[in-house]
């Protein structure tokens, strides 16, 4: 979907300032923007619709590459391998939710805080019925020392090459210098409830998932 | 491992960079030596994937002197040769600014200009230390030597305030004497002046605050504990917070007045994700600190 320019459709975003701000409707600096928000180190939540009140793009700003996954679809399968080196299919999950999230590397700071938040909240996720699983273009050797060094009750999925962040379209922070930090719920059928996007609060996007599995 | 590199630890301190000491000190030596090297392959740009490895080269750590009295902390006459020149190259670029500023009738434009050289000289003192602290090691060129020097300032931080004056400033004098007297005689204009002097003197005194922020409350002068307290030189308490675990914050050591603002917005987290995705090096931040950089806990001082 490319000819309509909506909060979800961007694949690249500006991050003008470090400093946390309010999420905004953001003017589009270059050919990859698109018209609304875009990812933001502040927390940017794709369950609602676009708003009214965006600013309109100029064409010549408009993305020709868009999000492929958006709330409301089901996503493509994949199949990765986890941090055993075996071969785990999205497929495999249908019938229960699963939080998929996507993060940038192993022990970074943030990725530590937000894997070990899952890990403190996973009694939830289960009560829940649903799956956590992490994806990064890190290795399975990379994922197997991560996940047992915090102890990490999950999955951790290698997409090497990002090949999988680039189907679902998840977007870059800083002019594409750092892969962005999204998490996707998918409800029983396989849907997309939640895009929650948010690089730098990791916790948070525990906080936004349960919220909306306790709903589902 | 040789005498001289068990005595770098000895006689450098973090703000020493392009010096060398070829004393040796009769102390024992470590007998065993451990030493992994592991692969780090950087980062592909066309499959984006990631396959780095920490690049560790750890040694037994040295032993060091347990004498207050080591002549490794004390100051030489080169020492006091190369801060005395720094000072004045500071005190010539000051001293210009004031007498152009009254030359002209201006005195708020260099004043701020001034101010503001102290204020980005701490921002400076974070991004360096924060640099040196988690890339590179002993062998890279140009900056192996301060790289290992910091390393024996996280692992025995109280040696610190052991050193004399000029011991603890004489690189930094160095490196400003060489880099702002060629400024100084070209220039003239007293706002620059005033800010290269000002940026330059808290460079190069930054190691002597630094020394301060790890000294005790009791053994410092009134004046220097009152202008920690104001928070005009970096206090002992945010100091403490960079040598505790996990070691990756309160860089800054002129007046600490960025690391709270660094550290609030992740400034250095964000630059250490940019450096890994695009050159593929993980900082030593990111991982537990090995024996080589761990506070020594046991080592204790003798007077």
């Amino acid at each position: 979907m490319a000819s309509t320019v909506s909060m979800t459709t961007r694949t690249q975003c500006s991050i003008p300032s470090l400093l946390p701000s309010p999420s905004k409707p953001r003017t589009p600096a270059s050919q990859s923007f698109s018209s609304s928000s875009h990812s933001q180190f502040h927390g940017l939540n794709f369950s609602k619709p676009a708003s009214a009140s965006a600013a309109p793009v100029p064409s010549s700003f408009k993305t020709s590459i868009v999000a492929k996954v958006n709330k409301g679809q089901v996503p493509p399968n994949f199949t990765l391998k986890d941090q055993d080196g075996k071969a785990v299919s999205l497929a495999k999950y249908k019938g229960k939710p699963v939080v998929v999230y996507f993060y940038p590397a192993d022990e970074s700071p943030s990725c530590t805080k937000q894997a070990c938040a899952f890990r403190d909240s996973y009694e939830k996720f289960k009560k829940a019925g649903a799956e956590v699983i992490g994806i990064s273009g890190d290795d399975s050797s990379s994922h197997k020392s991560f996940a047992k060094k915090y102890r990490l009750p999950f999955t951790l999925l290698s997409d090497e090459g990002n090949k999988v962040r680039k189907e679902w379209g998840i977007p870059s922070d800083l002019f594409g210098a750092l892969p962005g930090r999204q998490t996707y719920v998918l409800d029983k059928q396989g849907v997309v409830q939640l895009i929650y996007n948010n690089q730098f609060q990791p916790e948070k996007h525990i906080d936004e998932t349960l919220k909306l599995l306790q709903s589902l | 491992m040789s005498s001289l590199q068990h005595h770098k630890f000895l006689s450098r301190s973090p703000g020493q960079g392009f010096h060398h000491h070829h004393r040796v000190i009769p102390i024992r030596y470590a007998t065993s030596i451990t030493t992994i090297t592991c692969t780090l392959i950087k980062d592909n740009p066309n499959s984006n994937h990631l396959v780095s490895q920490p690049q560790r080269v750890s040694r037994a750590p040295p032993v060091i002197p347990l004498t207050a009295n080591d002549p490794g902390l004390k100051s030489t006459w080169s020492h006091r040769g190369w801060v005395a020149t720094g000072c004045a190259t500071v005190l010539f670029s000051l001293a210009k600014a004031a007498v152009g500023a009254a030359s002209v009738h201006i005195w708020l434009e260099p004043v701020l200009a001034g101010y503001m050289g102290y204020i980005l000289a701490d921002l400076g003192s974070g991004v360096y230390h924060w640099g040196i602290d988690n890339y590179g090691d002993a062998s890279t060129p140009g900056f192996g030597s301060q790289i290992e020097a910091f390393q024996g300032h996280h692992k025995w931080p109280w040696t610190i305030t052991r050193r004399e004056f000029a011991n603890n400033l004489h690189s930094l004098a160095r490196v400003v004497a060489f880099s702002v007297l060629p400024v100084e005689l070209v220039c003239s204009d007293p706002v620059v002046l005033g800010f290269v002097g000002m940026f330059s003197g808290c460079i190069m005194f930054s190691q002597q605050f630094h020394a301060w922020a790890h000294s005790t409350k009791s053994k410092l002068p009134a004046a220097v504990v009152a202008l920690q307290d104001a928070g005009v030189l970096v206090s002992r308490g945010q100091h403490a917070d960079h040598h505790r675990p996990p070691y990756n914050n309160n860089y800054c050591i002129v007046s600490g007045i960025w690391n709270d603002l660094l550290d609030r917005n992740k400034v250095f987290e964000v630059l250490e994700m940019v450096v890994y995705f695009k050159l593929g090096v993980k900082p030593r931040s990111w991982s537990d600190p090995n024996s080589a950089w761990t506070e020594d806990e046991d080592a204790e001082i003798t007077i």
